[in-house]
C-alpha cells in the first residue's frame, strides 16, 4: 500500500482535526438543562391524541405527519435518482462483477476451486457468491420479511414503526434476491414489481392524508377521531403504507445495485 | 461524559475519512459516520431527562424526551438516501474514469481534455 507524501499531508490534516474538535467540543459537551415542557405534554396527551402508545410513532405520524410526507418524497426522489443514474449508465453492475479484474480469482482459476463455490455455469452471473450464502439467505429471507411486517404493524405498541419495519423488509428482499439457489425467483425481487409497489404506496399515502378533509379535519387529520376515543387505526394504516413504501424503495435500490435487473 | 467524547471521536473519524482518504467510497462512508455521530448525539441529549423508553404502557412514568428520537428517524432516512445517491454517483464516475481514486480520476479527466 503506497501512500505518497504522508508527512506533508499529515500536518494539515491534524490541524484541521484539532480545529474541528475545538469547534465541536462545546456542542458535544454542553450541559444546559434539557427543557421538559414538550416531554411532559406528550406524556400526558400523546396517547389520547393519536392512539399510539409509542410516543415516537405518535409524533411522526400524528403531530408531525406532514414532515413524514416530505420525508417519503425525499426517499422517492433518491430512489428515482439512484435508479436513473444506474440504468442510464448502460448495463448494470452485474457486468462489473464479471470483468476479469474483479473476479480474477474466481473464474480464471481452473484447478483450484473453493468447496463452497457454485457450479461452473452459474459462476459468471453469480460472481462473488457461494453455496453457503445462497442457502442461508434463501432460508432467512421469508423469516426476515415476516419480522419486518411485525415491526411495521406493531409500531404503535412497541419499538418500531413504518420506517424501521420497511428497512427490515428491504433486507428481506435483498436476502431473497441473493438466495435464488433453485432459480425459483419470486416476484418480490423484480425491479418493476418493487417500483409499482412503491408508487402505489405513495398514492395511498396521499389519499390517506386527504381523507381527514372529508370529515372536517385538516390535512393529515385523523378521520377516525370522530368515531372512537382512541383513534389508533389511522396510525396502523400509515405505518403499513410507509413500511411498504420504504421497503419497496430501499429494496428496489439494493436490487438495482446488486445487478439483478433484467 | 465518556459517551459524548466517544461520539465526538466517531465524528472525527468520519471527518478524517472525508478529508484524508483518496478513495471515493471511503469518503462516502465517512459521511455516513458523521451522520451516525449526529444521530447518536441527539439521542443522548434527549435521554437527559427521564430514564425509560417513550412507550406509555402501564406504570411507565419519567420517559425520555421522544422528540429528538422522532427527529432522528427523519435524519436516518435522509442519510440512507444521501448514501445511496452518492454511491450511485461514485459508480457512474467509476464507469467514466475507471477508478475510485480522486487523484487518478483527476489525472484521467485531465488527459482526455
Amino acid at each position: 500500500m503506497k501512500r505518497p507524501s504522508v508527512t506533508s499531508s499529515a500536518i494539515p490534516l491534524i490541524t484541521a482535526m484539532i480545529a474541528v474538535a475545538a469547534v465541536l467540543l462545546p456542542i458535544f459537551l454542553a450541559d444546559t438543562p434539557w427543557p421538559v415542557g414538550a416531554r411532559d405534554y406528550l406524556q400526558e396527551n400523546g396517547f389520547g391524541d393519536s392512539g399510539a402508545i409509542n410516543l415516537v410513532s405518535a409524533i411522526y405520524l400524528g403531530y408531525r405527519a406532514f414532515d413524514t410526507l416530505g420525508e417519503t418524497i425525499v426517499l422517492l426522489v433518491a430512489v428515482g435518482g439512484t435508479i436513473g443514474i444506474l440504468t442510464r449508465s448502460g448495463a448494470i453492475l452485474a457486468e462489473g462483477y464479471t470483468n476479469p479484474d474483479t473476479v480474477a480469482g474466481i473464474d480464471s482459476s481452473e484447478e483450484e476451486i473453493p468447496s463452497f463455490s457454485l457450479a461452473r455455469e452459474k459462476r459468471k452471473s453469480h460472481a462473488l457468491r457461494t453455496h453457503l450464502l445462497e442457502v442461508v439467505t434463501a432460508i432467512l429471507g421469508p423469516i426476515v420479511l415476516l419480522f419486518g411486517f411485525y415491526v411495521m404493524l406493531y409500531g404503535h405498541l412497541s419499538p418500531g414503526g413504518g420506517f424501521q419495519g420497511g428497512v427490515v423488509v428491504a433486507s428481506g428482499i435483498v436476502f431473497l434476491g441473493l438466495g435464488n439457489r433453485m432459480e425459483s425467483s419470486t416476484k418480490l425481487t423484480q425491479a418493476a414489481v418493487l417500483g409499482r409497489i412503491e408508487a402505489a404506496a405513495f398514492l395511498l399515502l396521499i389519499l390517506a392524508s386527504i381523507s381527514g378533509i372529508l370529515l372536517g379535519k385538516g390535512f393529515f387529520g385523523n378521520p377516525l377521531s370522530r368515531f372512537t376515543a382512541v383513534p389508533e387505526g389511522f396510525i396502523i394504516m400509515l405505518n403499513a403504507i410507509i413500511g411498504l413504501k420504504v421497503g419497496a424503495g430501499i429494496g428496489f435500490m439494493c436490487i438495482a445495485i446488486l445487478g439483478r435487473e433484467r | 461524559m465518556i459517551e459524548r467524547i466517544l461520539i465526538l471521536l466517531l465524528f472525527l473519524v468520519g471527518f478524517s475519512g472525508i478529508l484524508a482518504r483518496k478513495n471515493i467510497i471511503k469518503k462516502i462512508f465517512g459521511l455516513t459516520l458523521i451522520n451516525s455521530a449526529a444521530v447518536l448525539l441527539f439521542v443522548v441529549e434527549g435521554s437527559r431527562v427521564g430514564s425509560q423508553a417513550p412507550i406509555m404502557e402501564q406504570g411507565i412514568s419519567q420517559v425520555v424526551d421522544p422528540i429528538p428520537q422522532a427527529l432522528m428517524l427523519t435524519a436516518i432516512v435522509i442519510g440512507v438516501c444521501v448514501t445511496a445517491l452518492a454511491l450511485a454517483l461514485a459508480f457512474r464516475l467509476y464507469q467514466a474514469a475507471g477508478s475510485f481514486d480522486i487523484d487518478e480520476i483527476r489525472r484521467r479527466v485531465h488527459d482526455e481534455s
